[in-house]
């Protein structure tokens, strides 16, 4: 890689909107988005700034009070990534939440934060959703707040993780330099707005003056489809999950994109098999493994190659990005030195100085050292060489298509259902979705069915924590040795 | 409904194993009940194209075409008989 690409005007700026709306001054042509499909359609940086400065307008006029957040549940549009182009350069924090969440869960969102209102993106225009009902409820924010970004939590009480100002620059600043973003780098973007990965995909690339790639991912199950946009597109950075390798190389229908320099892996383990096949598909691509979570950002990052991809087991997690400390503590709380197992604790430039009202995740950030530390919830193992590697999580967590799931929170909707006496999840090994999860549920009403469950959680949890299978069981559950249902027989029960 | 049937019988076999053909409503939501999952999807259109002879892949779909019973057999009504331009 040659040496890092500098914007030219980095050194003063002041704000990652800022520096995106001068390229709209001096290189009004430049290629800000392409959307990829029937009929390519490409926006410019003059294109986007004027609908951001068009937003930010309306936005002034109707919610004048600044400090309050708004909310923004929108797939990928123009708009919606003028919208918070538009709030970023006002100051005014914006609550990101998912499309995949139903309305009893946004609504809870908005009254926690003090949403002023949900908007929504329709015919390229704004629509405005009801705010919260006592705006002077919910705690204040952080003065620096420029982002709330959600945990994946999987039921009614994912958290909220303000992101500062000050800390999202520095990390699109990191992504800049790393990836040698600058004008006329093409980014795939393939998660969702409200994922964290928009802060490389989107934020740095737009910072950087390169182009975005937004990939709506509904609209590509197909991965022959996906491979079709690569080719019309042809991204030179690529940031994804596991679940999208995996489709590509499945496809595997022969093609090859050399235009790819950087190839991003992250949010889980990619496994062996997939990893495999990338270098046919990415012949000149470097690859990151990159760990990272919402409330730190990227904390970590391993580069290999082609024959380490092939090669290894498991990749190691890799260095901490400048800036950043890792540690590994024992159960005892104690720092490891040298060889081992513990849970991974960063403290990252980029972090969140923590959740949003919530007084019973305190334990998660400790002060030591005169730093705040984040506890990530992931076992981790050091080698006698000091590399470290992902073992698991610490709790019943589990990610599934990417999404982290608490089991437990997923059984208490259940047993909350009237019908329903006990109920239990456990997550199985699924070759594509990572993890299949299967609910045991003893109805105490014979007009409780495995489809009226679905559709209860449908309304209530996350899409990707609906179990896969309800098991309906007229015996109790299993108990284990300290007298809670044993999710070790519950296992054995399915083949 | 004979392709009602097909569909529904398919659809409980592979995603809903255990679950009997009749409680599957034409209108339940597949899609936001997570019966289909967006990664089943695809093996389900591929599914339902071999079934029916119906070049999926080259068609203006989207989702919504697939979330119940009583949409994918207007998807396959509608697209009976059109095949893959060459």
């Amino acid at each position: 890689m040659g040496p890092p690409v500098l914007d030219r005007w980095g050194a003063m700026s002041r704000s990652l909107a800022e520096d995106v709306l001068a390229r709209a001054k001096h290189s009004p042509d430049e290629p800000a988005l392409l959307f990829g499909g029937a009929g390519d359609r490409v926006v410019t940086y003059a294109e986007l700034v004027a609908t951001a400065n068009r937003i930010g307008a309306q936005l002034a006029d109707r919610y004048p009070d600044l400090r309050r957040p708004l909310a923004l549940q929108s797939a990928k549009s123009p708009a919606a990534i003028a919208t918070v182009l538009a709030c970023m350069h006002a100051g005014r924090p914006l609550l990101l939440a998912s499309t995949e969440i139903g309305r009893g869960l946004l609504a809870d969102l908005v009254e926690r934060s003090g949403c002023q209102a949900v908007l929504g993106i329709a015919d390229e225009g704004l629509t405005h959703g009801p705010g919260a009902a006592d705006p002077h409820a919910a705690p204040v924010l952080p003065p620096d707040t420029s982002l709330l970004l959600t945990t994946s939590g999987s039921t009614g009480t994912p958290k909220l993780v303000p992101l500062g100002a000050h800390g999202i620059d520095a990390f699109v600043s990191w992504a800049g330099s790393a990836f040698a973003l600058g004008t006329g780098t093409r980014v795939l973007n393939f998660a969702p707005l409200n994922f964290d990965l928009t802060l490389l995909d989107i934020w740095a690339t737009l910072r950087h003056g390169g182009c975005v790639i937004p990939v709506d991912h509904d609209r590509y199950v197909d991965p022959r489809r996906l491979l079709g946009l690569l080719a019309s597109t042809r991204p030179h950075v690529v940031q994804a999950v596991p679940m999208f390798f995996r489709l590509l190389t499945e496809a595997g229908d022969g093609s090859a994109f050399p235009e790819v320099r950087e190839l991003l892996l992250t949010g889980d383990h990619v496994p062996r098999s997939v990893r495999a096949g990338l270098s046919r598909l990415f012949p000149a691509a470097r690859m990151h493994n990159v760990y990272g979570c919402t409330e730190t950002n990227d904390s970590m990052i391993h580069t290999f190659g082609a024959a380490e991809a092939a090669d290894r087991d498991v990749l190691p997690l890799g260095s901490p990005l400048p800036g950043v400390l890792a540690e590994v503590l024992l159960a005892d709380g104690e720092v490891l030195r040298g060889a081992g197992t513990g849970e991974l604790v960063v403290s990252t430039p980029f972090q969140t100085s923590g959740y949003l009202g919530e007084t019973g995740a305190k334990d998660r950030f400790t002060v030591r050292g005169g730093r705040t530390w984040y506890r990530t919830g992931d076992v981790v193992t050091r080698s006698a060489v000091g590399e470290l590697a992902l073992v698991g999580r610490t709790d019943s967590q589990v990610k599934v298509r990417g999404v982290r799931i608490n089991l437990e929170e997923i059984e208490q909707v259940l047993q909350a259902h009237e019908g329903v006496t006990e109920a239990a999840v456990v997550a199985v090994p699924h070759p594509v979705s990572g993890r299949a999860l299967h609910a045991f549920v003893r109805p105490s009403d014979d007009a409780v069915t495995g489809l009226r469950l679905r559709s209860y959680c449908a309304a209530k949890v996350n899409r990707a924590a609906i179990p896969a299978a309800f098991h309906l069981m007229t015996d109790p559950l299993p108990i284990g040795p300290t007298g809670k249902v044993s999710r070790r027989l519950l296992l054995e029960k399915i083949e | 409904m004979t392709i009602q049937r097909d569909i529904t019988a398919h659809i409980v076999a592979e995603y809903l194993p255990g679950t009997p053909a009749s409680e599957l409503d034409p209108s339940y939501d597949l899609l936001e009940t997570g019966v289909i999952s967006s990664l089943d999807l695809l093996r389900f259109i591929e599914w339902l194209g071999d079934r029916y002879d119906i070049p999926f892949a080259d068609l203006e779909i989207s989702p919504d075409d697939f979330r119940s019973v009583a949409a994918i057999e207007k998807a396959v009504q509608r697209f009976a008989g059109v095949t893959a331009p060459e």
